[in-house]
């Protein structure tokens, strides 16, 4: 799974035929560019995700296609009639035209707040460059992982290579194309951080929600807890884990649930006294006074108002999660497997890339990579912030 | 009782008996409301006038059944809370009783669309039939609340109206469920002045439209006065109803001290009549703590008309004013009809 792409040239032709909803769509409403975008987005994202990304796509480019063809003024809600004048029957396709064109209208908004912060649209940017380069880089590199000692230079004390047409970053210490290791070398480091800041946030506000909205017993078992664990020096900690814990580490999932296990409780914390101040809102009482259930007060009237929150805690843990990866690799307490790029650097300080001036591209390249990819992380959380209030989301 | 009109000699829509009510703070109980008493009828505006901590919301929340009492008991339509038993009639007896909170910036949540916010209640209870009924019953009421033409508000966020129009939002979601009773806390007093009269109107025209009772509470007896002329109104002080009448009879012949007090206090729009105005000063500014209420009447401390030996001894119990017929919780005047100033 790793060190291959998902991204393949049959994706491409499903992409291509999922395209042709919204094209066709756009071109009954005489909306030829905007189907036209919608189709090269589907077959984008067919490309890189075969079927997961094509399906998806469809509805969301087809939303966004009626949204510039069905506009409110079609409703006749949103007529300045009277209430004898208005109609208010519309069939099963003027229902699902209208929602579907309230879905395009609010990502054109996401999209419209996600462009409108400068700093969060270039960290917008940088993911996309670092998802590119995952999924469609192997297509245009390939990986070496076996040592090229054919490429020595006569003369040369190692195979190290400063960067050159025929290697843009050079070689490793084995004579390796370092290009193609920062290629394939981000895929487990970057999807092990994001399961890891997945698990620290599913943690965090199950237990914190609960904690906030149960109470008694359960909210002080989960509070010391947590202080518990913020006693203990994380990252000592987690070497001894590491330690102990060895054979675990077989199970790709094990790195990431331990990660989380250590990092839940500011994040708990927070969360806590987030619902603890939502449950005291006056639109949560009024919920309760209409009677809207439960199951609607959580989902629908205490979750959105958190959510931002949620997802812009979730990016700064998948940022910790990244440092820790790279922390336990560099001191040798993980097993290491090629490509990564925290591997590169452990393997560039054991091979004396320190003291080589050749092989400054092969501790350079991973530490700038990493370094992109957390600041990107960072940046787009601004952006995020925008996304998900709908004042800033609106404008006003 | 102390019923203003005949139409209202039937049972009471809503009463409370004997209601006390305590908090625990810093594990110490804080008792905010003792022996409340109130009956509101079907079609009745009542009004809850009293300074800042007195109890007002907690008392409007109780009689929403939005919050029980420590002692004491909640009725509607003479049947016990309790013995609301099953689903349906809890069901029943939860939509029929309706609270239109203060803050307008809080009461609505910001995440959800105007349209959002009162399709909820429409579709979680059943009161439309299909996508047309909802979207007829929320053009209806946003028409109702004034907030015309309904496509222009219907798309919109909270933040994008103005404080007046997410209280009339508010009120709109409150009439979603055919409520009988609005508790209405300080319904107004954030919004423009100016703005105040068209809102007290609207819900004084819904009142009579839907005979609703209205229980507004409120810290501006001049508000009170305005909004309640045809009610009555309801006068705390830490935790107690000191003075309960028909609104003429309150204000134009105030019988407890402390409503006297009140509305020696209120400033008139005319300057001259203000300054005219028999200024009646109090023995003391300080409001009492209720981790310390006075004994007996707990007003005794703060009251220009304290007899020692009377006043600090027994809490008074509402009885009839001498001449005025309303209810007035004041031992001096129980005993002799008359107050003498304190020497
Ligand atoms: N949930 C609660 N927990 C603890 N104390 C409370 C709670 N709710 C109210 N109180 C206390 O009860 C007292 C009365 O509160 P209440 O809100 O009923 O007063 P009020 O008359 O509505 O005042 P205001 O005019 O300021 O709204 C206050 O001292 C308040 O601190
Ligand atoms: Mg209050």
């Amino acid at each position: 799974m790793i060190g291959t792409t998902v991204a393949s040239p049959s994706g491409l032709i499903i992409g291509a035929i999922c395209g042709l909803v919204p094209l066709l769509v756009g071109l009954r409403y005489g909306k030829i560019r905007a189907g036209l975008l919608a189709w090269v987005a589907c077959l984008m994202s067919g490309f890189a995700c075969g079927v997961l990304g094509g399906i998806p796509m469809i509805v969301l480019a087809t939303a966004v296609v009626i949204s510039y063809a069905y506009v409110d003024k079609q409703d006749p809600f949103t007529s300045r009639a009277s209430l004898e004048e208005v109609n208010f029957e519309e069939s099963n396709f003027e229902y699902f035209m209208r929602q579907m064109s309230r879905l395009g209208r609010t990502l054109r908004q996401y999209w419209r707040a996600l462009t409108r912060n400068k700093a969060g649209f270039v960290g917008f940017l940088g993911l996309m460059f670092f998802f590119v380069m995952l999924t469609f880089g192997p297509l245009l590199v390939t990986y070496e992982g076996r040592a090229r000692i054919d490429r020595r230079q006569p003369g040369a004390s190692s195979l190290f290579q400063r960067p050159s047409a025929e290697f843009p970053l050079g070689l490793d210490w084995q004579g390796r194309s370092i290009l193609s290791h920062v290629v394939y070398g981000g895929q487990r480091l970057i999807v092990t951080a994001l399961q890891a800041g997945f698990a620290t946030t599913l943690i965090a506000v199950t237990l914190g929600a609960l904690a906030a909205l149960l109470g008694g017993a359960l909210d002080q078992v989960v509070v010391a807890l947590a202080n518990f664990i913020l006693t203990v020096p994380q990252f000592p900690l987690l070497l001894v884990i590491a330690t102990v814990a060895r054979d675990q580490f077989k199970n790709p999932l094990f790195l990431p649930l331990l990660l989380g296990a250590l990092d839940w409780p500011v994040l708990m914390r927070a969360v806590r006294a987030q619902v603890l101040s939502l449950r005291e809102r006056d639109y949560i009482q009024a919920a309760m006074a209409l009677n809207l259930g439960l199951p609607h007060v959580i989902f629908r009237e205490v979750l959105p108002n958190l959510i931002s929150y949620v997802v812009v805690n979730m990016i700064f843990s998948t940022r910790a999660a990244v440092y820790q990866l790279v922390g336990l690799v560099f001191l040798g307490m993980v097993p290491l497997q090629e490509p990564d790029w925290a591997v590169m650097i452990y393997m560039g300080r054991q091979q004396g890339a320190i003291f080589n001036a050749d092989a400054i591209s092969m501790l350079l390249s991973p530490i700038l990579a990493i370094a992109l990819f957390q600041l990107s992380l960072v940046l787009f959380t601004r952006s995020l912030e925008e996304i998900f209030n709908p004042r800033l989301r609106t404008g006003l | 009782m102390n019923a203003p009109s005949a139409a209202q000699t039937a049972a009471p829509l809503v009463s409370l008996r004997g209601i006390y009510r305590s908090f625990e703070k810093d594990r110490r109980e804080i008792p905010v409301l003792q022996d409340i008493n109130l009956d509101v009828y079907s079609d009745e505006i009542i009004c809850l006038v009293g300074e800042s901590g007195c109890g007002k919301t907690t008392t409007g929340k109780i009689a929403a059944g939005l919050l029980s009492p420590s002692r004491g008991e909640l009725r509607f339509e003479g049947r016990l809370a309790s013995e609301y038993r099953t689903r349906s009639e809890r069901m029943a007896l939860r939509r029929s009783l309706q609270i239109v909170h203060q803050d307008p910036f809080a009461s609505l949540n910001p995440t959800h669309t105007i349209g959002q916010i009162l399709s909820f209640p429409l579709r979680r209870h059943r009161m439309v039939e299909n996508r047309a009924g909802l979207r007829r019953r929320v053009w209806e009421l946003l028409t109702l609340v004034d907030l015309t033409p309904p496509g222009d508000i219907v798309n919109k966020y909270p933040h994008q109206l103005s404080g007046g129009q997410r209280q009339r939002v508010s009120i709109a979601r409150a009439l979603t469920v055919n409520p009988r009773l609005i508790v209405a806390d300080e319904a107004v007093s954030m919004v423009d002045v100016s703005i105040r009269i068209g809102l007290l109107k609207m819900l004084h025209e819904l009142r009579q439209r839907f005979h609703l009772s209205i229980v507004f509470i409120t810290h501006d007896l001049a508000l009170a006065k305005y909004f309640a002329w045809e009610g009555r109104i309801a006068v705390m002080y830490l935790g107690r109803i000191v003075e309960i009448g028909p609104t003429p009879a309150v204000i134009g012949h105030p019988a407890h001290p402390y409503t006297k007090a009140l509305l020696a206090a209120v400033p008139e729009a005319d300057p001259d009549i203000t300054r005219r105005k028999k200024q009646m000063p109090l023995r003391s500014e300080d409001i009492p703590s209720l981790t310390a209420i006075p004994a007996g009447c707990s007003f005794h401390p703060r009251c220009p008309f304290f007899q020692p030996g009377v006043c600090d001894h027994t809490v008074p119990a509402l009885l009839p004013a001498p001449q005025t017929g309303q209810l007035v919780a004041c031992t001096p005047l129980a005993q002799s009809g008359t107050l003498k100033p304190y020497a």
